[in-house]
């Protein structure tokens, strides 16, 4: 059997990036209070800029360092605080956790890790099976944004919480610019700035369902949702 | 320091490093654990005392118990003393007697010396070194897996599963150490080396808690030159361990790449030196964590599990 061969140094630690972003996405999905979640969000977009630098690097595209630092200002700074002062402000007592939030697992931490495996296999083959085998696209980090993304699906839809679905979406977000950054790291910046921007429409629309929910049913917990059948 | 070492006399160096080193790297854990905890701790040799201690001391076997659990600690000790023939100890050229067996067969031997230790325990009708040879087997269950990609990923890398094999691929170049499935795999071996060394996430490797022991608890009713012969085990094991994932995996440099006794002596040292540097990052994670329920070792294992999986994942598409 012949050795699989080594990418080269940039290559692999962009690969490194990825799969490291694809472990917090898992590591999002096991944890249970949704301030460790955001903090594991901080942490996932703080690597997707530091991927985009080193794609910068790799490639010479100045215009993807300018990207990173937006993504990170946006990303690790501002939805993160959003998020935090949205909880914060659900809740009667300062500091203390959202109501709701936690227990809202459907699944003990092993089994939705190896339910979250079973998703990324699913990704990691479905790349595999497009067969694309090019230069400019490097198929691996693609194939582990396709998983991060399934996996992010798999991270809302077994928690029964808003602020915990709303966190799983923004991963998601986070993925698909992973695979926007791999695969078209040329694209201009005003395009990769309009998406970053789409983001925040994405927060607002999440505050205010996590706030109305909140109002309604006094819990962040969507379970009492499923009574509601037409 | 022209003189070249013959081959036979490496190879046992290889063995005797490890055997008389071990007791050593013990104790510098030991010590570097009780200065993170505020205590002075015990003095690094204290482990050597221990044993000569112990070697002086009577031996006692129950009434019940058959010649097995005399031999049991023998057996033990003799497959850990094996197991440094078959991995890069001191020399990046493969030693004669190193492809006896690959991975799987330093594994085998592991796996052997916990089973005869194990069945010991059940012949003393004693019911802690029950418990523990019970929950070491089923937790060794679980974690097997994990092992088994960690070899998966290792045989992908390198077409082979031979240790020399894959620290000669890691020293080639710098994209095979900066590639996903290397850091991976040598991350999931790392995380289940903590496990099978005691560490976290649920045992207490010190001994004074029944609950928390699991290895420790398989030698309750052996005493004197046995019971010495299964700490020193222990301790042969831990060294090993430490050997595999810093010359195999983390950082197969140092290594003499000759026979010449100089380049074998700084071997020793740096050898001994990664040990420490493994220990001292093992003590400082086993002091920065609260152990875990027993039952919920399965969210551990998993997670090392995942980390496995991932550098296989990675290796199907290419490129990882």
């Amino acid at each position: 059997m012949d050795p699989v061969q080594a990418p080269g140094v940039y290559e692999g630690a962009a690969n490194v990036i990825a799969a490291v972003m694809l472990l917090i996405e898992f590591g999002m999905l096991r944890q249970a209070l949704a301030r460790d979640q955001i903090r594991l969000y901080m942490a996932q977009s703080a690597l997707l800029s530091v991927l985009a630098i080193v794609i910068a690097a790799d490639r010479n595209l100045p215009d993807l360092y300018a990207l990173a630092a937006l993504s990170a200002a946006l990303k690790v700074v501002a939805v993160p605080l959003v998020m935090r002062r949205l909880l914060g402000r659900t809740d009667p007592d300062e500091g203390e956790e959202a109501p709701g939030v936690a227990g809202s697992q459907t699944l003990s931490p092993a089994s939705a890790v190896l339910a979250g495996i079973v998703l990324a296999a699913y990704g990691f083959f479905c790349a595999g099976a497009l067969g694309i085998r090019s230069p400019a696209a490097p198929v691996l980090a693609l194939a582990l944004a396709t998983a991060m993304v399934l996996v992010a699906f798999g991270l809302m839809i077994v928690r029964r919480d808003v602020a915990s679905q709303a966190i799983g979406f923004l991963a998601l977000e986070n993925a698909i610019s992973l695979a926007a950054l791999v695969v078209a790291a040329g694209l201009p910046l005003i395009l990769e700035t309009a998406f970053l921007f789409d983001l925040l429409v994405a927060v607002v629309v999440f505050g205010m369902l996590i706030r109305s929910h909140h109002t309604k049913a006094e819990s962040l917990s969507t379970a009492d949702l499923t009574r509601l059948r037409g | 320091m022209s003189a070249a070492l013959p081959i036979p006399v490496i190879q046992l160096l290889q063995v005797l490093t490890v055997a008389v080193a071990a007791p050593g790297v013990t104790g510098v854990i030991a010590k570097v654990e009780a200065r993170l905890q505020g205590r002075r701790g015990p003095r690094i040799a204290q482990p050597y005392y221990d044993l000569a201690k112990l070697f002086r001391k009577e031996a006692l076997a129950p009434e019940q118990a058959s010649w097995f659990f005399l031999a049991a600690p023998l057996i033990a000790v003799t497959c850990y003393l094996t197991v440094p023939l078959l991995i890069p100890v001191l020399t990046s050229y493969p030693l004669p007697l190193g492809y006896m067996g690959d991975i799987l067969g330093g594994g085998f031997l592991l796996a052997l010396a916990s089973f005869v230790v194990a069945t010991a325990a059940l012949e003393t009708g004693s019911p802690y070194a029950q418990l523990g040879s019970s929950r070491a087997k089923t937790f060794s269950a679980i974690t097997e897996p994990v092992v088994l990609f960690v070899v998966f990923t290792v045989a992908l890398l390198t077409g082979t599963d031979l240790p020399y094999a894959l620290a000669a691929t890691v020293r080639s170049s710098a994209g095979q150490v900066i590639r996903p499935a290397h850091l991976l795999a040598a991350a999931a071996l790392f995380m289940v080396i903590l496990h099978e060394t005691g560490r976290i996430p649920v045992e207490t490797h010190t001994g004074t808690n029944e609950f928390g022991m699991i290895e420790e608890a398989r030698a309750f009713e052996h005493s004197g030159p046995y019971f010495a012969l299964l700490k020193w085990g222990g301790q042969l094991k831990q060294l090993i361990l430490f050997t595999i994932l810093a010359n195999v995996f983390l950082a197969p440099w140092g290594l003499a790449s000759t026979q010449r006794p100089g380049a074998v002596v700084l071997a020793i040292a740096a050898l001994l030196a990664k040990a420490v540097a493994v220990g001292c990052a093992v003590a400082v994670i086993d002091n920065s964590f609260a152990k875990l329920r027993l039952f919920k070792i399965t969210e551990y294992v998993s997670a090392a599990f995942l980390i496995a999986v991932l550098g296989v994942f990675t290796l199907y598409l290419g490129g990882g």
